[in-house]
């Protein structure tokens, strides 16, 4: 599933990979984000506004546009 | 390196974006930069020369970079200045809030092999949410020096300048970077081996060879040209190899690699106290960003902002304004119509207007701006305004600009250096002159506010906003998307700092003072020659089918509208003077509707100079043109409409 998926709200998840061109990858990879962190879904804008995303491993909190949320594929990652 | 006392150190300061480097830079350097909360805020580099004790120090502080591989124009300019600068020490500002991230750019530099000095920023935001670093074992991971500091307070200041002296004076460190798994140091080492002897090498090989695997035709910066170098062939065997042994491509492999060794660091130096319940400013984002609360707290910051600096304003403005009256009077008076005295009037007028109808609304301005951008909200702002700025073709990140340009135009045209996509940086540059910035600002409510009341200058900004998105939408037809969408970094929120705030209030009143002041007096100087000489007349004469026959204004005022392309307060002082008239008694050569239609002109028409040259720089003379067309166009058009409603 992808971090706008309804079911991704208020779990803790794991970024499995990012289906994005190169620009996007690099640019989420300079802000901390990369595939194995583990992440929380934060607020969400409303009207298909973005949704931040707070990486649990590096402390960082970003705003994604959906287009990019799009492609942050995600598992369910709980167990703590 | 030999140390000599003749030699001045240079010291680069490099660190991510919103890490404390510019308030760090400025502690240093005494007030020459501006900081905000908002991630690459810094767009320019700016040198300082500073003595410290015994020794001088050349200090150069980049705009903030998230990675060497740039992807905004603003990180270009870092790392052109980073490989160009024959630095002797780098100051790595590391954000201890966020040190596993932070570590991620220090462990790339660490690779330059040049004398490095960490200072550990933002211990006391880390503490609050609950993160203790260890300098001591930072320092004995990383195998430099690390200095804490908590740059707001001026803390740890005189340890980093000495710690960068020491540094500086050293022995050159052999390129280091513990970590590479034995496999990427076996190809990185092939590369390395593979160089012609007469490759152009940074720094050193090692570090050569690291940046040729990492960076794309997009990404390389200085690099990209590598392949007209000989190199090509062995670089696409390192990478193809790379990519052979992991499955990713080569430049995420290294990234990745980095990005584990970082965290590893914060976790082996750092301690994380678990908290049960939320802290206060994440409980704060989930009121600030609410889908509905959000928007609420963000129209009522926005009208708090006008309705406080209008309050301020109107009675300070008043104020002033007596005495210059009093002053004015005494000067006709005594000598009549003489030249003399018509000098004296315009450069009365010209100090007068600078200091009486302008600062009562401009020091509130800054003050409010600077308050929100220290605290951060700037970033909310990006969040929630996001889907709107989809509608006129841009998205959340182009908010910083905007926001920046209610101040002045041409810091906020310079802040478009921080959008990704040059088509966003183009479509934002085209729509900032119409945000009313400061001196605009001031028009409207010491003309609009001050006679027809808060609530039509109200009604003016929102129709104005409302023109920005009509604006947007009809430019975006002709520069269709490619812009990516959204990613923009939310920093902590946090307590502005008093000291922060008074220093970015003084260095934007100092830069008004030193080059609006001069402009204002000497333009006022210059129309009241005009006027003793009769010259104003022609201008008037051949601007009246416009100013009269289109905007029914009294056709004194076209040399006014003129000038104001020099700077747009100029426009209202020299209203005044053209009318032979004092503020007070204003209303009574000029109705209210023809002030409302003065304003929406001066507003619109034509970016002031300083607005037009910035734009020639930044964006080319073609966007410069296009800007200066549709801004007259705008403004002659909606001039023209509002005489006919109001």
């Amino acid at each position: 599933m992808t971090i706008i998926d309804p079911s991704a709200e208020g779990r803790i998840l794991r970024i499995v990979d990012i289906a994005g061109g190169e620009g996007v990858r690099r640019r989420l990879f300079a802000l901390g984000f990369q595939p194995g962190d583990r992440v929380e879904c934060g607020q969400r804008g409303i009207f298909g506004g973005p949704v931040v995303l707070k990486n649990l491993r590096t402390g960082v909190s970003m705003a994604v546009g959906r287009g990019i949320a799009r492609k942050i594929l995600v598992a369910v990652d709980d167990a703590d | 390196m030999t140390p000599t006392e003749a030699r001045e150190p240079v010291v680069l300061f490099i660190g991510q974006p919103n890490c404390g480097k510019s308030t760090l830079f400025n502690a240093i350097a005494g007030h020459k930069v501006e900081s905000t909360n908002f991630p690459g805020s810094t767009v320019r580099h700016a040198h300082s020369r500073v003595v410290v004790g015994d020794a001088t120090l050349n200090i150069i502080d980049l705009p903030g970079a998230y990675s060497l591989c740039p992807s905004d124009p603003a990180e270009k300019v870092a790392l052109t200045h980073l490989f160009r600068e024959k630095s002797d020490v780098l100051i790595n500002v590391v954000d201890a809030s966020i040190l596993g991230r932070s570590l991620e750019l220090t462990l790339e530099i660490l690779e330059m092999g040049l004398p490095i000095v960490v200072a550990l920023n933002m211990l006391d935001l880390a503490e609050k949410k609950g993160i203790s670093v260890d300098p001591v074992k930072l320092e004995a991971a990383l195998g430099v020096r690390v200095v804490p500091t908590i740059a707001v307070h001026g803390r740890g200041i005189r340890e980093l300048v000495e710690a960068a002296l020491e540094a500086a004076a050293g022995p050159r460190r052999p390129s280091l970077r513990p970590g590479w798994t034995p496999a990427v140091e076996a190809r990185i080492g092939e590369l390395v081996g593979a160089l012609p002897a007469d490759f152009p090498v940074v720094f050193n090989a090692r570090f050569t060879a690291i940046r040729l695997i990492e960076s794309g035709e997009a990404y390389g910066g200085d690099f990209s040209a590598a392949s007209g170098l000989g190199i090509g062939t062995a670089l696409e065997q390192t990478r193809a190899a790379l990519e052979a042994d992991r499955g990713l491509p080569a430049y995420e492999v290294l990234a990745a690699e980095r990005h584990h060794q970082a965290q590893k660091i914060f976790e082996e130096t750092s301690v994380v106290r678990r908290r049960t319940r939320r802290s206060f400013p994440e409980r704060l984002d989930d009121v600030l960003m609410h889908p509905f609360i959000g928007y609420v707290v963000l129209t009522g910051v926005f009208l708090a902002f006008f309705f406080i600096i209008f309050k301020a304003g109107s009675p300070l403005e008043a104020f002033f304004l007596r005495p210059l009256e009093s002053a004015k009077a005494a000067i006709d008076a005594r000598w009549g119509r003489s030249l003399w005295a018509t000098l004296l009037d315009g450069l009365l007028q010209g100090v007068g207007g600078g200091v009486a109808i302008v600062l009562p609304y401009f020091i509130p301005l800054l003050f409010l701006m600077a308050v929100l951008e220290d605290a951060g909200y700037l970033a909310r702002a990006g969040f929630l305004l996001d889907t709107f700025m989809h509608r006129l073709g841009l998205h959340g990140k182009s908010v910083s600009p905007f926001v920046l340009g209610f101040g002045c135009n041409v810091p906020a045209i310079t802040a478009t250096r921080t959008l990704e996509s040059r088509r966003d940086r183009m479509l934002t540059s085209l729509l900032i002159p119409f945000i009313p910035c400061s001196a605009r600002t001031t028009i409207i409510l010491a003309l609009v506010a001050f006679y027809l009341g808060p609530l039509w200058a109200m009604g003016f900004y929102v129709a104005n906003l409302v023109l920005v998105a009509g604006l947007g939408r009809i430019l975006s037809l002709f520069l269709p998307s490619e812009s990516p969408g959204l990613i923009l970094e939310i920093p902590m929120l946090k307590v502005p700092s008093p000291r922060l705030i008074a220093l970015k209030v003084y260095l934007h009143l100092k830069a008004f003072v030193r080059l609006a002041w001069p402009l204002l007096i000497g333009g006022s100087v210059v129309l009241s020659l005009f006027q003793y000489f009769r010259w104003d007349r022609t201008f008037n004469v051949v601007l009246a089918p416009l100013v009269s026959g289109l905007l029914g204004l009294p056709r004194e005022l076209g040399v006014t509208l003129i000038f104001g392309f020099l700077r747009k307060e100029l426009s209202l002082v020299m209203l005044l003077q053209a009318l032979g008239t004092t503020f007070q008694e204003l209303p009574r050569l000029i109705t209210k509707e023809q002030m409302v239609v003065f304003t929406v002109f001066v507003s619109l028409f034509i970016p002031c100079l300083s607005t037009f040259v910035t734009l020639w720089k930044e964006s080319g003379r073609k966007i410069a043109f296009l800007s200066a067309g549709l801004s007259v166009g705008a403004a002659l058009v909606l001039g023209f409409i509002v005489r006919l409603l109001v």
